[in-house]
């Protein structure tokens, strides 16, 4: 006998609740039943961020959606941006733990800004924000992100990186340090003598170094370095940093394009 | 069936299952299921529960009476009695949520639906099909349109087993 026939229907909903949004969807190829609980939008809900009610109240543009389910695979799909465009959102499609990407312009990039011999700011075709980093020639590389760990997800491990591409004839980007700190714990010096050893090119060092991170293709037309990682346990540790630098070596530096820095679970 | 040794202070309750046995319990361990708190409430000191049937109640008069008793020392104890009381067949497992369901009883109902959804989780419709004997309804259309709505979910290897 069908196990779930003499349950209400919510009853299956709730169990469904209790797996995981990919196994909730597979669920709706089970049965006719088995498919009006798994689109009800109590499971949804539950896949969905505390406060991702908050956050659609943030989005830059108008947006509908015709159910909770909809709602958490649209996400997973294509970021939305908030807050004016500063930030991009989305969830991790096998977690459901939220995912954010700093836009370029509210990364601190040391002679970033009215300096356009150093860093310009251009339109990009392939970008989700407004306009994108190029750095053309700069001796001192210095880029920080900074996010509140009050609007991460809880218990969670977070990966932070720098998304970029390179620009044919780059130079000086083989090398460099980083680090992720909580700003109210760690201090700076502390941070940079703790800092990891990067490259943003990937084939120069390949043989030369063990302990150098490379960069990853991300499957979207752009490149992403680990900058570091950290736990967010409740969401009460104040400020995370993530930093991309260079300034020990002063060699010049260019052909470098920052589209962001994005924080996303493990 | 009514058990008459608790002191004489306490405030008794009488449920009455749905094959009319009846089960005398003190009213602080009724309480948790909100259902019988609202009855309680209403001034109700007999509470006919036409959905429960016997075999269910007693398990959960039990469920109720250990977590009434619940401090700090006893943690380990009730989690070991709680790994007992849903290592149980699928027939006990669905009347136990129906009932908890009926009752409003959150922690049980909570504990019930993840021992259950366990079971689900990493399976293929089909494995899920087999484990809890169920009916696939759909024309083999209708089927693939669903697979085809929900299709990134069906990318990756799924856990044919039947345990």
């Amino acid at each position: 006998m069908d196990y779930f026939r003499l349950l209400p229907e919510g009853c299956v909903s709730d169990i469904l609740s209790f797996t995981s949004p990919k196994d909730a969807a597979i669920s709706s190829a089970v049965s006719r039943g088995f498919n009006s609980a798994a689109e009800s939008d109590v499971i949804w809900e539950k896949f969905l961020p505390d406060d991702y009610k908050n956050i659609i109240s943030r989005y830059a543009s108008p947006w509908v959606c015709s159910s909770k389910k909809e709602l958490y695979f649209s996400l997973c799909d294509s970021p939305v941006l908030i807050d004016g465009g500063k930030l991009s959102f989305s969830l991790d499609k096998k977690t459901g733990k939220k995912c954010f990407m700093i836009a370029a312009r509210e990364l601190a990039i040391s002679w970033g800004v009215d300096t356009p011999w150093y860093w310009e700011w251009i339109s990009h075709p392939d970008t989700r924000f407004v306009e994108v980093a190029h750095l053309k020639a700069v001796r001192w590389l210095d880029i920080r992100g900074t996010i509140g760990t009050q609007m991460l997800s809880k218990r969670t491990k977070y990966v932070m990186y720098l998304v970029f591409k390179l620009v044919e004839g780059h130079e000086g980007l083989e090398i460099a340090n980083a680090y992720v700190r909580f700003v109210n714990r760690m201090s700076e010096n502390e941070a940079e003598e703790r800092a990891s050893v990067v490259s943003l090119v990937e084939e120069k060092v390949k043989r030369r170094k063990r302990n150098v991170k490379l960069p990853h293709n991300r499957g979207d037309g752009w490149m992403e370095i680990e900058l570091g990682r950290f736990f967010n346990d409740t969401g009460d540790d104040g400020d995370v940093e993530a930093r991309l630098m260079e300034i020990m070596r002063l060699h010049g530096k260019g052909g470098l394009i920052v589209q962001g820095m994005e924080f996303r679970p493990e | 069936m009514a058990s008459t040794t608790e002191t004489k202070q306490k405030k008794m309750l009488i449920l009455k299952s749905a094959d009319n046995d009846e089960f005398e319990i003190e009213e602080s361990v009724g309480v948790q299921s909100e259902t019988i708190k609202n009855l309680v409430e209403d001034g109700f000191t007999f509470v006919p529960l036409p959905n429960v049937y016997t075999k269910a109640l007693i398990k959960i008069i039990d469920y109720l009476k250990k977590h009434a008793n619940k401090t700090d020392s006893n943690d380990e104890e009730i989690k070991t009695f709680d790994k007992d009381f849903v290592n149980t067949t699928f027939d006990d497992l669905f009347e136990l949520v129906s009932a908890a369901n009926y009752l409003h009883i959150s922690c049980l109902m909570n504990m019930l639906c993840q021992t259950i959804a366990d079971r689900i989780k990493d399976k293929s419709p089909e494995a899920v099909r087999k484990i809890f004997h169920i009916n696939c309804d759909y024309t083999p259309e209708e089927e693939a349109k669903i697979r085809k709505a929900n299709a990134q979910a069906f990318e990756g290897q799924f856990d044919e087993s039947l345990d």
